[in-house]
């Protein structure tokens, strides 16, 4: 295979991949949304416990989401280091996508703490189970999101940056800004819907 | 590199530093607003949670072209077709379900859903069962019915004080409120039968001057006052 017919059949593979890939975001979609219907439907069920207006905080969502969002910035900026071939950059880019995606992950884990001491726990009342359903799956991606970053690092140092991986850290933001979509309803529906 | 372009077609599908600042800026301000707009109480009800669900599409729709960049990849574009079908599932499934549940909500009183209601409309008692709105009830007021005359013929009362009425007639009195043949509702009673020589008490819970009468014999009949504490 001449050089340029090689190329050719590199870039039909990737938006082979990237379309499965969009195929299988598509799916995780579908289960985001039917959790938000569950909460839509649920949240107002907070019979022996405090309604979210008493139990959330708007400037600490609104951390969450500026954090998430700019992660989202960064990615994108690592993606187009990526695709000129600068691995340094690369390694800038998503390392600093990595703390802050770190950070979110804290400062949530930090208020499920919180809400579950205040005996707020997923077994109260529907609305708590339906909210930590939501927010716990977002976050579980989230932790993913953060081991595929570490992982795919970790592999770029090692290996350094080639076709392959190029294709994996374009999947990699592909996720993480789909991840940024969803957030984005929680904190638009949760979150600020508390405070309607 | 040439040929991968030309394979892509003229559009630069990935995106470029600028693009990302533009879909970053316009995020930001997509963010800022409905907060503002939360946290300010400008707007207020329905109105708001409808503007900040617009605040949301939006900015999924500018994180969509500017980080996502759909719809510019080659064409036939299937990734567009996909995000679209997966949409309009999730808009007739989600939509939909909400849109019954909600209906169903509305419709079902569970019992604790009652519960709430008697609260909010301060109804102390049902059937004779207490409901908890007055945490403690305080001074005690007797009317007696007796040879068909009311005394006192006027109560003058403090919210949850209690109110008793004796009849020591021979014959059972129907105790309801409002006008005869126009009744109301107080407390949550709506007629409070009290037999030959026994009592029936209720819980001032409502404030406000009442009327109250024997159905059976309209003529007997009294007012309550019901003061705040």
């Amino acid at each position: 295979m001449s050089h340029e017919r090689l190329e050719h059949h590199e870039a039909e593979a990737t938006d082979r991949a990237m379309f499965g890939f969009w195929l299988y975001l598509m799916t995780d979609l579908l289960m985001f949304a039917i959790l938000f219907g569950v909460y839509a439907v649920l949240h107002g069920n907070a019979i022996g416990g405090e309604e979210g207006r008493h139990l959330f905080s708007l400037p600490l969502a609104l951390t969450e989401t500026l954090l998430l969002l700019t992660s989202s910035f960064t990615c994108g900026l690592g993606m187009i280091a990526a695709r000129l071939g600068k691995k340094k950059q690369v390694l800038t880019w998503f390392g600093v996508t990595f703390v802050l995606g770190l950070a979110f992950l804290l400062l949530e884990i930090d208020e499920f703490v919180k809400l579950i001491d205040e005996g707020q726990t997923p077994q109260l009342n529907a609305f708590m189970s339906s909210f930590f359903t939501l927010l716990g799956t977002h976050g579980l991606h989230i932790t993913i999101g953060l081991l595929w970053i570490a992982a795919t690092l970790g592999y770029i140092m090692k290996r350094g940056l080639n076709h392959h991986m190029v294709r994996k850290l374009a999947m990699l933001s592909l996720f993480w800004h789909f991840l940024d979509i969803v957030w984005i309803f929680i904190f638009t529906i949760v979150y600020m819907g508390a405070f309607v | 590199m040439n040929k991968k372009q030309s394979h892509h077609g003229p559009q630069n599908e990935h995106g470029t530093v600028q693009s990302y600042v533009i879909g970053f800026v316009l995020s930001l301000i997509c963010t800022f607003i409905p907060y503002y707009l939360v946290v300010e109480k400008i707007v207020t009800g329905n109105t708001l949670l409808a503007t900040i669900v617009v605040f949301g599409f939006v900015q999924m729709l500018i994180q969509i072209v500017f980080f996502l960049h759909l719809g510019r990849g080659p064409k036939p574009n299937w990734n567009l077709f996909f995000f679209g079908s997966t949409f309009t599932i999730v808009l007739a499934v989600v939509g939909g379900s909400i849109f019954i549940i909600h209906n169903l909500n509305y419709h079902m009183t569970p019992s604790d859903k009652i519960k709430k209601l008697l609260n909010d409309e301060n109804i102390q008692q049902i059937g004779g069962a207490d409901t908890g709105v007055c945490g403690q009830t305080y001074e005690s007021h007797i009317v007696t019915i007796k040879d068909g005359i009311v005394e006192p013929l006027q109560t003058e009362a403090k919210r949850c004080d209690t109110l008793t009425f004796v009849n020591e007639d021979e014959v059972e009195r129907e105790i309801t409120f409002g006008e005869h043949e126009d009744h109301e509702a107080y407390a949550g009673e709506i007629e409070l039968p009290v037999t030959r020589g026994r009592n029936k008490t209720i819980t001032l819970s409502e404030e406000g001057l009442y009327r109250f009468h024997d159905h059976l014999d309209p003529d007997i009949s009294g007012y309550f006052t019901v003061q705040s504490k």
